[in-house]
Protein backbone atom coordinates (compact mmCIF):
# COMPACT_ATOMS: atom_id res chain seq x y z
CA UNK A 1 0.00 0.00 0.00
CA UNK A 2 1.51 3.32 -1.13
CA UNK A 3 1.72 6.03 1.53
CA UNK A 4 0.59 9.30 -0.08
CA UNK A 5 2.72 11.33 2.33
CA UNK A 6 5.87 9.90 0.75
CA UNK A 7 4.80 10.29 -2.86
CA UNK A 8 6.11 12.90 -5.24
CA UNK A 9 3.75 15.57 -6.54
CA UNK A 10 3.31 13.87 -9.91
CA UNK A 11 2.50 10.53 -8.28
CA UNK A 12 -0.13 12.13 -6.06
CA UNK A 13 -1.67 13.85 -9.09
CA UNK A 14 -1.92 10.53 -10.93
CA UNK A 15 -3.59 8.91 -7.92
CA UNK A 16 -6.08 11.79 -7.72
CA UNK A 17 -6.85 11.44 -11.41
CA UNK A 18 -7.56 7.75 -10.80
CA UNK A 19 -10.22 8.68 -8.26
CA UNK A 20 -8.31 8.70 -5.00
CA UNK A 21 -9.36 12.16 -3.91
CA UNK A 22 -7.69 11.86 -0.51
CA UNK A 23 -4.31 11.98 -2.28
CA UNK A 24 -4.78 15.68 -2.89
CA UNK A 25 -4.52 16.42 0.84
CA UNK A 26 -0.73 15.96 1.05
CA UNK A 27 -0.41 18.52 -1.76
CA UNK A 28 -2.36 21.00 0.37
CA UNK A 29 -0.02 20.35 3.28
CA UNK A 30 3.05 20.92 1.08
CA UNK A 31 1.98 24.14 -0.60
CA UNK A 32 -0.44 25.86 1.76
CA UNK A 33 2.14 28.19 3.29
CA UNK A 34 3.59 29.23 -0.04
CA UNK A 35 0.13 29.70 -1.51
CA UNK A 36 -0.94 31.80 1.43
CA UNK A 37 2.15 34.02 1.21
CA UNK A 38 1.67 34.66 -2.48
CA UNK A 39 -1.95 35.59 -1.91
CA UNK A 40 -0.93 37.79 1.01
CA UNK A 41 1.57 39.56 -1.22
CA UNK A 42 -1.34 40.59 -3.45
CA UNK A 43 -4.00 41.28 -0.86
CA UNK A 44 -1.98 42.33 2.22
CA UNK A 45 -4.88 40.94 4.25
CA UNK A 46 -4.84 37.63 6.15
CA UNK A 47 -8.46 36.63 5.63
CA UNK A 48 -8.44 37.50 1.94
CA UNK A 49 -5.17 35.64 1.48
CA UNK A 50 -6.62 32.58 3.20
CA UNK A 51 -9.77 32.66 1.07
CA UNK A 52 -7.88 33.15 -2.18
CA UNK A 53 -5.33 30.43 -1.50
CA UNK A 54 -8.05 27.97 -0.44
CA UNK A 55 -10.03 28.81 -3.58
CA UNK A 56 -6.91 28.03 -5.58
CA UNK A 57 -6.69 24.58 -3.98
CA UNK A 58 -10.36 23.93 -4.68
CA UNK A 59 -9.98 25.01 -8.28
CA UNK A 60 -6.90 22.86 -8.76
CA UNK A 61 -8.74 19.90 -7.22
CA UNK A 62 -11.71 20.39 -9.56
CA UNK A 63 -9.42 20.56 -12.58
CA UNK A 64 -6.98 17.86 -11.57
CA UNK A 65 -8.03 15.61 -14.45
CA UNK A 66 -7.10 18.36 -16.90
CA UNK A 67 -3.52 18.44 -15.64
CA UNK A 68 -1.47 16.84 -18.39
CA UNK A 69 1.90 16.73 -16.66
CA UNK A 70 3.76 18.90 -19.17
CA UNK A 71 4.57 21.44 -16.44
CA UNK A 72 5.29 20.59 -12.82
CA UNK A 73 2.36 20.54 -10.44
CA UNK A 74 3.47 23.59 -8.48
CA UNK A 75 3.94 25.64 -11.68
CA UNK A 76 0.43 24.70 -12.78
CA UNK A 77 -0.97 25.38 -9.32
CA UNK A 78 0.81 28.73 -8.97
CA UNK A 79 -0.66 29.79 -12.30
CA UNK A 80 -4.15 29.09 -10.99
CA UNK A 81 -3.37 31.00 -7.78
CA UNK A 82 -1.84 33.99 -9.55
CA UNK A 83 -4.86 34.30 -11.86
CA UNK A 84 -7.17 34.30 -8.85
CA UNK A 85 -5.02 36.92 -7.13
CA UNK A 86 -4.96 39.12 -10.21
CA UNK A 87 -8.75 38.85 -10.58
CA UNK A 88 -9.10 39.77 -6.93
CA UNK A 89 -6.75 42.73 -7.36
CA UNK A 90 -8.72 44.01 -10.34
CA UNK A 91 -12.04 43.67 -8.52
CA UNK A 92 -11.02 45.22 -5.22
CA UNK A 93 -8.20 47.70 -5.84
CA UNK A 94 -9.78 50.44 -3.66
CA UNK A 95 -10.59 48.01 -0.87
CA UNK A 96 -6.92 47.05 -0.73
CA UNK A 97 -5.92 50.68 -0.20
CA UNK A 98 -8.44 51.08 2.62
CA UNK A 99 -7.17 48.02 4.41
CA UNK A 100 -3.60 49.31 4.44
CA UNK A 101 -4.34 51.35 7.58
CA UNK A 102 -4.94 48.10 9.46
CA UNK A 103 -2.06 46.26 7.86
CA UNK A 104 0.76 47.42 10.13
CA UNK A 105 -1.24 46.62 13.27
CA UNK A 106 -2.08 43.13 12.06
CA UNK A 107 1.52 42.55 10.99
CA UNK A 108 2.72 43.64 14.41
CA UNK A 109 0.33 41.32 16.23
CA UNK A 110 1.38 38.38 14.13
CA UNK A 111 5.07 39.10 14.70
CA UNK A 112 4.50 39.32 18.42
CA UNK A 113 2.89 35.88 18.37
CA UNK A 114 6.11 34.56 16.91
CA UNK A 115 8.62 36.61 18.91
CA UNK A 116 7.69 38.18 22.22
CA UNK A 117 11.07 39.94 22.43
CA UNK A 118 10.20 42.35 19.61
CA UNK A 119 11.08 45.91 20.78
CA UNK A 120 8.57 48.71 20.28
CA UNK A 121 10.97 50.92 18.31
CA UNK A 122 11.82 48.23 15.86
CA UNK A 123 8.18 47.37 15.74
CA UNK A 124 7.25 50.92 14.71
CA UNK A 125 9.91 51.14 12.03
CA UNK A 126 9.12 47.70 10.71
CA UNK A 127 5.45 48.61 10.65
CA UNK A 128 6.13 51.75 8.68
CA UNK A 129 8.40 49.91 6.27
CA UNK A 130 5.77 47.26 5.81
CA UNK A 131 3.21 49.93 5.04
CA UNK A 132 5.49 51.56 2.49
CA UNK A 133 6.26 48.21 0.91
CA UNK A 134 2.58 47.39 0.68
CA UNK A 135 1.79 50.72 -0.90
CA UNK A 136 4.59 50.34 -3.42
CA UNK A 137 3.62 46.78 -4.27
CA UNK A 138 -0.01 47.70 -4.74
CA UNK A 139 0.89 50.68 -6.89
CA UNK A 140 3.08 48.78 -9.34
CA UNK A 141 1.69 46.93 -12.38
CA UNK A 142 0.33 43.45 -11.71
CA UNK A 143 2.98 41.66 -13.74
CA UNK A 144 5.84 43.39 -11.95
CA UNK A 145 4.28 42.56 -8.60
CA UNK A 146 3.70 38.95 -9.65
CA UNK A 147 7.28 38.50 -10.83
CA UNK A 148 8.64 40.03 -7.63
CA UNK A 149 6.47 37.95 -5.28
CA UNK A 150 7.24 34.71 -7.05
CA UNK A 151 10.98 35.34 -7.17
CA UNK A 152 11.56 37.13 -3.88
CA UNK A 153 8.94 35.61 -1.58
CA UNK A 154 8.59 32.15 -3.07
CA UNK A 155 12.13 31.62 -4.24
CA UNK A 156 11.12 30.43 -7.69
CA UNK A 157 13.83 30.67 -10.32
CA UNK A 158 13.34 33.15 -13.13
CA UNK A 159 12.78 30.22 -15.48
CA UNK A 160 9.96 28.92 -13.28
CA UNK A 161 8.49 32.40 -12.88
CA UNK A 162 8.43 32.67 -16.67
CA UNK A 163 6.53 29.35 -16.88
CA UNK A 164 3.99 30.44 -14.29
CA UNK A 165 3.47 33.80 -15.97
CA UNK A 166 3.58 32.28 -19.46
CA UNK A 167 6.18 34.72 -20.68
CA UNK A 168 9.89 34.79 -21.47
CA UNK A 169 12.74 34.87 -18.99
CA UNK A 170 13.93 38.16 -20.44
CA UNK A 171 10.55 39.73 -19.72
CA UNK A 172 10.60 38.40 -16.16
CA UNK A 173 14.05 39.93 -15.64
CA UNK A 174 12.72 43.31 -16.74
CA UNK A 175 9.69 43.04 -14.42
CA UNK A 176 11.88 41.99 -11.52
CA UNK A 177 14.34 44.79 -12.05
CA UNK A 178 11.62 47.42 -12.18
CA UNK A 179 9.87 46.04 -9.10
CA UNK A 180 13.07 45.94 -7.07
CA UNK A 181 14.06 49.43 -8.16
CA UNK A 182 10.65 50.79 -7.14
CA UNK A 183 10.73 49.08 -3.76
CA UNK A 184 14.24 50.14 -3.04
CA UNK A 185 13.41 53.71 -3.93
CA UNK A 186 10.47 53.76 -1.51
CA UNK A 187 12.26 51.94 1.33
CA UNK A 188 15.86 53.08 1.05
CA UNK A 189 15.59 55.13 4.25
CA UNK A 190 14.70 51.98 6.16
CA UNK A 191 17.61 49.90 4.94
CA UNK B 1 16.02 48.22 10.52
CA UNK B 2 17.20 51.79 11.21
CA UNK B 3 16.69 55.02 9.33
CA UNK B 4 19.46 56.21 7.05
CA UNK B 5 19.78 59.03 4.60
CA UNK B 6 18.71 58.17 1.05
CA UNK B 7 21.46 56.88 -1.22
CA UNK B 8 21.84 57.31 -4.94
CA UNK B 9 20.95 54.48 -7.27
CA UNK B 10 23.35 52.16 -9.05
CA UNK B 11 25.07 52.88 -12.34
CA UNK B 12 22.33 52.87 -14.96
CA UNK B 13 24.06 50.28 -17.15
CA UNK B 14 24.49 47.88 -14.27
CA UNK B 15 21.31 48.21 -12.24
CA UNK B 16 19.43 45.30 -13.83
CA UNK B 17 22.55 43.15 -13.74
CA UNK B 18 22.97 43.92 -10.05
CA UNK B 19 19.42 42.76 -9.29
CA UNK B 20 20.06 39.48 -11.12
CA UNK B 21 23.40 39.17 -9.38
CA UNK B 22 21.71 39.56 -6.01
CA UNK B 23 19.24 36.78 -6.91
CA UNK B 24 22.07 34.59 -8.27
CA UNK B 25 20.39 34.50 -11.65
CA UNK B 26 23.38 35.73 -13.66
CA UNK B 27 25.50 33.55 -15.86
CA UNK B 28 29.12 32.96 -14.88
CA UNK B 29 30.40 35.52 -17.36
CA UNK B 30 27.88 38.11 -16.22
CA UNK B 31 28.69 37.50 -12.56
CA UNK B 32 32.37 38.02 -13.22
CA UNK B 33 31.66 41.24 -15.09
CA UNK B 34 29.50 42.52 -12.23
CA UNK B 35 32.08 41.59 -9.59
CA UNK B 36 34.77 43.43 -11.50
CA UNK B 37 32.57 46.50 -11.58
CA UNK B 38 31.66 46.20 -7.90
CA UNK B 39 35.32 46.18 -7.01
CA UNK B 40 35.60 49.60 -8.66
CA UNK B 41 32.23 51.26 -7.89
CA UNK B 42 31.19 52.09 -4.32
CA UNK B 43 27.74 53.27 -5.38
CA UNK B 44 26.88 49.93 -6.90
CA UNK B 45 28.29 48.12 -3.87
CA UNK B 46 25.94 50.11 -1.64
CA UNK B 47 23.10 49.30 -3.99
CA UNK B 48 23.70 45.57 -3.61
CA UNK B 49 24.07 45.97 0.18
CA UNK B 50 20.71 47.77 0.23
CA UNK B 51 19.11 44.88 -1.59
CA UNK B 52 20.61 42.39 0.86
CA UNK B 53 19.21 44.35 3.79
CA UNK B 54 15.82 45.09 2.28
CA UNK B 55 14.53 42.24 0.16
CA UNK B 56 14.73 39.41 2.73
CA UNK B 57 12.70 41.56 5.11
CA UNK B 58 9.94 41.83 2.52
CA UNK B 59 9.99 38.07 1.99
CA UNK B 60 9.34 37.14 5.61
CA UNK B 61 6.28 39.31 6.07
CA UNK B 62 4.20 36.65 7.79
CA UNK B 63 5.32 34.61 10.82
CA UNK B 64 2.11 32.84 11.68
CA UNK B 65 1.76 30.31 14.51
CA UNK B 66 1.33 26.58 13.91
CA UNK B 67 -2.26 26.74 15.18
CA UNK B 68 -3.09 29.00 12.25
CA UNK B 69 -1.69 26.47 9.77
CA UNK B 70 -3.42 23.54 11.45
CA UNK B 71 -6.72 25.37 11.24
CA UNK B 72 -6.03 26.39 7.63
CA UNK B 73 -5.31 22.79 6.67
CA UNK B 74 -8.43 21.42 8.38
CA UNK B 75 -10.65 24.02 6.73
CA UNK B 76 -9.18 23.39 3.28
CA UNK B 77 -9.52 19.62 3.55
CA UNK B 78 -13.13 19.98 4.73
CA UNK B 79 -13.92 22.16 1.72
CA UNK B 80 -12.25 19.66 -0.61
CA UNK B 81 -14.26 16.76 0.78
CA UNK B 82 -17.47 18.72 0.48
CA UNK B 83 -16.64 19.53 -3.13
CA UNK B 84 -15.84 15.89 -3.82
CA UNK B 85 -19.14 14.71 -2.36
CA UNK B 86 -21.06 17.31 -4.35
CA UNK B 87 -19.39 16.29 -7.61
CA UNK B 88 -20.01 12.59 -7.02
CA UNK B 89 -23.55 12.62 -5.60
CA UNK B 90 -24.77 10.37 -8.40
CA UNK B 91 -22.29 7.68 -7.42
CA UNK B 92 -23.70 7.68 -3.90
CA UNK B 93 -27.17 7.38 -5.39
CA UNK B 94 -26.55 4.26 -7.48
CA UNK B 95 -24.12 2.57 -5.08
CA UNK B 96 -26.87 0.57 -3.27
CA UNK B 97 -28.29 -0.55 -6.62
CA UNK B 98 -25.05 -1.97 -7.94
CA UNK B 99 -25.67 -5.51 -6.61
CA UNK B 100 -28.91 -6.02 -8.54
CA UNK B 101 -28.63 -3.44 -11.32
CA UNK B 102 -26.83 -5.60 -13.89
CA UNK B 103 -28.95 -8.75 -13.45
CA UNK B 104 -32.14 -6.66 -13.65
CA UNK B 105 -31.12 -4.96 -16.86
CA UNK B 106 -29.96 -8.25 -18.31
CA UNK B 107 -33.25 -9.97 -17.57
CA UNK B 108 -35.23 -7.05 -18.97
CA UNK B 109 -33.18 -7.06 -22.16
CA UNK B 110 -33.75 -10.80 -22.68
CA UNK B 111 -37.50 -10.42 -22.06
CA UNK B 112 -37.78 -7.61 -24.59
CA UNK B 113 -35.90 -9.71 -27.16
CA UNK B 114 -38.14 -12.75 -26.62
CA UNK B 115 -41.33 -10.73 -26.83
CA UNK B 116 -40.15 -9.03 -29.95
CA UNK B 117 -39.39 -12.31 -31.67
CA UNK B 118 -42.69 -13.85 -30.53
CA UNK B 119 -44.89 -11.10 -31.82
CA UNK B 120 -42.87 -10.72 -34.94
CA UNK B 121 -43.29 -14.43 -35.87
CA UNK B 122 -47.11 -14.48 -35.51
CA UNK B 123 -47.71 -11.42 -37.61
CA UNK B 124 -45.77 -12.55 -40.71
CA UNK B 125 -47.97 -15.47 -41.96
CA UNK B 126 -51.29 -13.61 -41.41
CA UNK B 127 -50.04 -10.76 -43.47
CA UNK B 128 -49.09 -13.05 -46.34
CA UNK B 129 -52.44 -14.96 -46.39
CA UNK B 130 -54.57 -11.90 -46.05
CA UNK B 131 -53.07 -10.11 -48.99
CA UNK B 132 -54.62 -12.34 -51.67
CA UNK B 133 -57.98 -12.68 -49.88
CA UNK B 134 -58.42 -8.91 -49.80
CA UNK B 135 -58.16 -8.51 -53.56
CA UNK B 136 -61.52 -8.50 -55.46
CA UNK B 137 -62.15 -11.65 -57.47
CA UNK B 138 -62.69 -9.66 -60.65
CA UNK B 139 -59.11 -8.50 -60.62
CA UNK B 140 -57.61 -11.95 -60.28
CA UNK B 141 -56.65 -12.97 -63.76
CA UNK B 142 -57.55 -16.40 -65.20
CA UNK B 143 -55.16 -17.66 -67.79
CA UNK B 144 -57.79 -19.25 -70.00
CA UNK B 145 -59.94 -16.16 -70.12
CA UNK B 146 -56.93 -14.05 -71.07
CA UNK B 147 -56.31 -16.29 -74.10
CA UNK B 148 -59.95 -15.94 -75.18
CA UNK B 149 -59.81 -12.17 -74.98
CA UNK B 150 -56.57 -12.10 -76.92
CA UNK B 151 -58.18 -14.07 -79.79
CA UNK B 152 -61.11 -11.66 -79.89
CA UNK B 153 -58.69 -8.72 -80.14
CA UNK B 154 -56.90 -10.39 -83.02
CA UNK B 155 -60.14 -11.02 -84.89
CA UNK B 156 -61.25 -7.46 -84.45
CA UNK B 157 -58.02 -6.14 -85.81
CA UNK B 158 -58.21 -8.45 -88.84
CA UNK B 159 -61.77 -7.33 -89.74
CA UNK B 160 -60.63 -3.74 -89.85
CA UNK B 161 -57.98 -4.56 -92.48
CA UNK B 162 -60.47 -6.33 -94.98
CA UNK B 163 -61.54 -4.28 -98.22
CA UNK B 164 -65.33 -3.56 -98.37
CA UNK B 165 -67.45 -5.09 -101.46
CA UNK B 166 -69.40 -2.73 -103.82
CA UNK B 167 -70.39 0.88 -103.23
CA UNK B 168 -70.81 0.71 -99.67
CA UNK B 169 -68.14 1.31 -97.15
CA UNK B 170 -69.99 -0.89 -94.84
CA UNK B 171 -67.56 -3.31 -93.51
CA UNK B 172 -68.25 -6.97 -93.74
CA UNK B 173 -66.06 -7.58 -90.70
CA UNK B 174 -68.91 -8.53 -88.46
CA UNK B 175 -70.20 -11.33 -90.72
CA UNK B 176 -66.78 -12.62 -91.68
CA UNK B 177 -65.44 -12.62 -88.14
CA UNK B 178 -68.56 -14.42 -86.92
CA UNK B 179 -68.16 -17.12 -89.54
CA UNK B 180 -64.50 -17.63 -88.57
CA UNK B 181 -65.46 -17.94 -84.95
CA UNK B 182 -68.04 -20.54 -85.83
CA UNK B 183 -65.40 -22.43 -87.80
CA UNK B 184 -62.96 -22.15 -84.91
CA UNK B 185 -65.43 -23.38 -82.33
CA UNK B 186 -66.56 -26.24 -84.61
Amino acid sequence: MVDPQNCRDEELVVLCQQGRSECFEPLVRRYMQKAFHIAFGFTRDTESAKDLSQDAFLRAFSRIKQFDGRASFYTWFYRILINLCLDHARRSGKVTWQSLDDLSEKSNEQRQLADSRFRPEQEAIAGEASRRASETLQAMPNKQRTAFLLRNDQGLSIADVAKVMKTTEGTVRVYLHRAVAALRQSLVEFV
Amino acid sequence: MKKKSPLSGACRNYEEDLVLYYYAESSVAESQRVERHLSECMTCRRFVDDLRGLLPQLAKSQDLPQTFWDSYYRETVAKLRERDERNNWWRNLIAPMKTWLVPTFGTAAVAVLVLGLFYGKISVPSFTDGSSAKLPSEIIADTNQLEFFRSLDMLESLSQIEVPDGGGMKPKSDRSSLSRIEQTTA
